[in-house]
């Protein structure tokens, strides 16, 4: 299993290697260090949801939620530190808890009570994003303004540096090796591949694979309220519709790192690359000159070439044959 | 097998790079002709000098319009002007698109902010880089800009609304039922020219009753909706007043669905004449109002332009500007703003149009 992954992130490197020289070439100061660093910034959100939002693609899930889980982490911070008058700490521990909760909410609907995950998060989705605009309701300011005035400690979050490295690379590198190390190094992480590969098989290899299924979306819960902490301090003010815009993107870069929507097969290492390649592809074509709203169309030719090469892979036929293949399930 | 998917994959990535640097309407042969301006003590060749032109959205006629007076300015005078915004309206795509422009080496950015305050950040660090910032039809935190480019001040706009209203009625001092229609209760912009209107009607036409106040979202199928539901719930309504540029062609287009034309009830409002024209042309209203937003983002950029090359800015200057006269640097406080700075202030535009069945034709935007 793993001996087949590298291949598909050997191009999914050559790719970004590819587009750090060619906008080199463009525009010479996208190869300044600072500049491509402070970019993850831009992108660290999606980044991190994307990790975990793999783990539950993986098992045959989706996960479209984590969007709203970051407007509604948001707004806990905002009312939590400055309605309330909580120290930011602990409010930022408490918002991370919240964006558990949703995710908890989510994974026990989905794997216990047996109802399809897109209905589930769909739900979860404009659930979420309307408590978190009817929390702003109670703070007393206007959904347009957003509730500001965080401590500086609390933006130096986002725009912190650590040995010239700034804080959102950090936490990127971070939160990939928590999902790295989950996924490839832990029992739980094969138990993940497997539930992914057929569920049924190992429920009777004695995995509670119903457990296994809503701790991703846990995970992925409080991936988006960590990404939602970020998006606060880097934003400097708690809003409901932060990360509004994040669901394709999320979904784009969980399958251009190779993890298939059928489940079973994937991994973060693709999840990652694939989300520096969408990152530096938005900054690199926006200093080539190139309009913001022109970068969806790059983002889609990309995803369907890489697509339709993952598709003439071998392995990926005899992965969906043994998907689609009916199970003998012998009792 | 595997090299070869490579190859085309690599080739595929160029392929589709520089079909989109293709995309890029910039034209950078470097024009010679360097700024008419004889006062511009600027030390940059015009050629040299980008400005990022940001609308709130882009797709939205109102901003494709500002964004073609900014174009056509920029080539005027020489200057570079790049139009970048994404599809949604949201404070991390303006925030991402903040930051590129100054990665990217641009010389001043000119923005339409979704927010008052989620943009702070972001701007401070422009202007730690040296890139001048200037706002337009939708203002930031006065601190993190040089200029605003106002499409006109609260007590411009409100009177003006109010006036549209007044002159279609037969006797304004007579009692009417007025209803308010616009996009949010939270809008900044809209309540504030609505809340100095309301002041304006208690004194010149204190037998005026305000029955409601609706909100459209600025979302096209609800503000039918709503425009629908206020003539129905109000049967003797006599003017509806609808200073947002989605509510007012809904509520013009429900008064159409229900037979109604501009001798039953008066609808007027700001809105662009390319949206209304069918509604002045058939009856259903007699005028409605706005800015020319073309000229707005010919200011906006030169403006920026003008700072770019280096030149000060203080309140009380004037700036002689191509095609649209003289403007002058208005403190802070004419927008109700308590943060006074020398090097900070509010451009009002010249002018704003009320449109009407014989000047409607003249505009195209």
């Amino acid at each position: 299993m793993l001996a087949k992954i590298p291949k598909w992130n050997l191009m999914l490197g050559i790719i970004l290697i590819a587009e750090i020289i060619i906008f080199g070439l463009i525009n010479p100061r996208f190869l300044n260090i600072t500049i491509l660093l402070n970019s993850f910034n831009d992108f660290i959100g999606i980044a991190i949801i994307a990790f975990f939002v793999t783990f539950v693609v993986i098992t045959g899930g989706i996960d479209i939620s984590g969007g709203s889980i970051i407007g509604l982490t948001s707004v806990v911070i905002g009312i939590l530190s400055q309605v309330i008058g909580i120290n930011i700490w602990v409010s930022i521990i408490l918002a991370i808890l919240v964006g558990g909760l949703c995710g908890l909410l989510n994974g026990i609907l989905i794997a216990y009570g047996r109802v399809q995950a897109m209905v589930i998060t769909l739900g979860g989705m404009l659930l979420y994003s309307g408590v978190a605009i009817v929390l702003v309701g109670f703070s007393g300011v206007s959904t347009y303004e957003g509730i500001s005035g965080f401590p500086q400690a609390f933006t130096n979050l986002a725009y912190g540096k650590l040995l010239g490295i700034p804080h959102s690379v950090l936490l990127f590198f971070i939160m990939f090796a928590i999902a790295f190390v989950l996924l490839y190094w832990t029992r739980y992480g094969r138990y993940i591949y497997l539930t992914g590969i057929n569920q049924h098989a190992a429920e009777y290899a004695g995995i509670h694979t119903r457990k296994i299924i809503a701790s991703t979306y846990v995970l992925s819960g409080l991936s988006a309220g960590v990404a939602g902490v970020m998006l606060t301090s880097y934003l400097g003010s708690a809003r409901a519709d932060f990360g509004a815009e994040y669901l394709m993107p999320i979904l784009t870069v969980v399958v251009l790192g190779g993890t298939l929507i059928t489940g079973g097969k994937g991994g973060v290492v693709g999840t990652a690359l694939a989300s520096i390649i969408v990152g530096f592809l938005q900054i690199g074509l926006q200093m080539g000159g190139v309009s913001t709203q022109y970068i969806g169309l790059a983002t889609g030719l990309l995803l369907i070439i890489s697509a339709a090469f993952l598709g003439i892979s071998a392995d990926f036929k005899s992965n969906i044959k043994r998907i689609v293949s009916p199970q003998k399930n012998s009792v | 097998m595997r090299k070869f998917n490579i190859l085309k994959t690599l080739f595929g990535i160029l392929l589709l790079v520089f079909l989109l640097a293709a995309c890029n309407t910039n034209d950078d042969g470097a024009t010679k002709d360097n700024s008419d301006g004889g006062d511009s003590s600027g030390n940059e060749a015009a050629s040299d000098i980008e400005v990022v032109f940001i609308p709130k959205m882009t797709g939205n006629a109102f901003f494709e319009s500002g964004n073609n007076g900014a174009q056509a300015m920029a080539e005027e005078i020489g200057f570079k002007v790049k139009y970048d915004g994404a599809p949604e309206g949201t404070v991390a795509n303006q925030v991402q698109i903040i930051n590129s422009a100054v990665s990217s080496g641009a010389d001043a950015i000119a923005i339409s902010s979704v927010t008052s305050d989620g943009l702070n950040q972001a701007l401070q660090n422009a202007l730690d880089a040296g890139v001048k910032v200037v706002t337009w039809d939708s203002d930031v935190d006065p601190e993190y800009r040089t200029a605003y480019i106002n499409q006109g001040t609260p007590e411009i706009l409100g009177a003006m609304l109010v006036d549209m209203a007044a002159e279609q009625m037969d006797d304004p001092n007579a009692e009417q039922q007025v209803a308010w229609f616009y996009s949010s209760p939270t809008v900044p912009d809209q309540n504030s020219w609505v809340d100095y209107a309301e002041t304006y009607i208690a004194e010149k036409y204190p037998n005026w009753e305000i029955v409601t106040k609706q909100f459209g979202e600025g979302d096209e199928q609800l503000s039918l909706q709503i425009g629908e539901s206020i003539i129905d719930s109000y049967p003797d309504l006599d003017a509806v007043i609808a200073p947002d540029s989605t509510a007012l062609p809904a509520m013009a287009q429900a008064a159409e669905n229900k037979g109604l034309t501009a001798e039953d009830i008066i609808i007027t409002g700001f809105a662009s004449p390319n949206s209304m024209r069918q509604f002045i042309e058939n009856g259903t209203i007699l005028n409605h109002g706005l800015w020319d937003v073309t000229d707005q983002g010919a200011l906006a950029v030169y403006i920026a332009y003008y700072l770019a090359q280096g030149n000060e800015l203080k309140v009380g200057d004037t700036v002689d500007v191509p095609n649209i006269g003289e403007v002058t640097v208005e403190p802070n406080s004419v927008q109700g703003y308590d943060y006074e700075a020398e090097d900070s202030g509010i451009i009002v535009l010249p002018e704003r149009i009320v449109f009407t069945k014989h000047n409607t034709n003249d505009f195209d935007f």
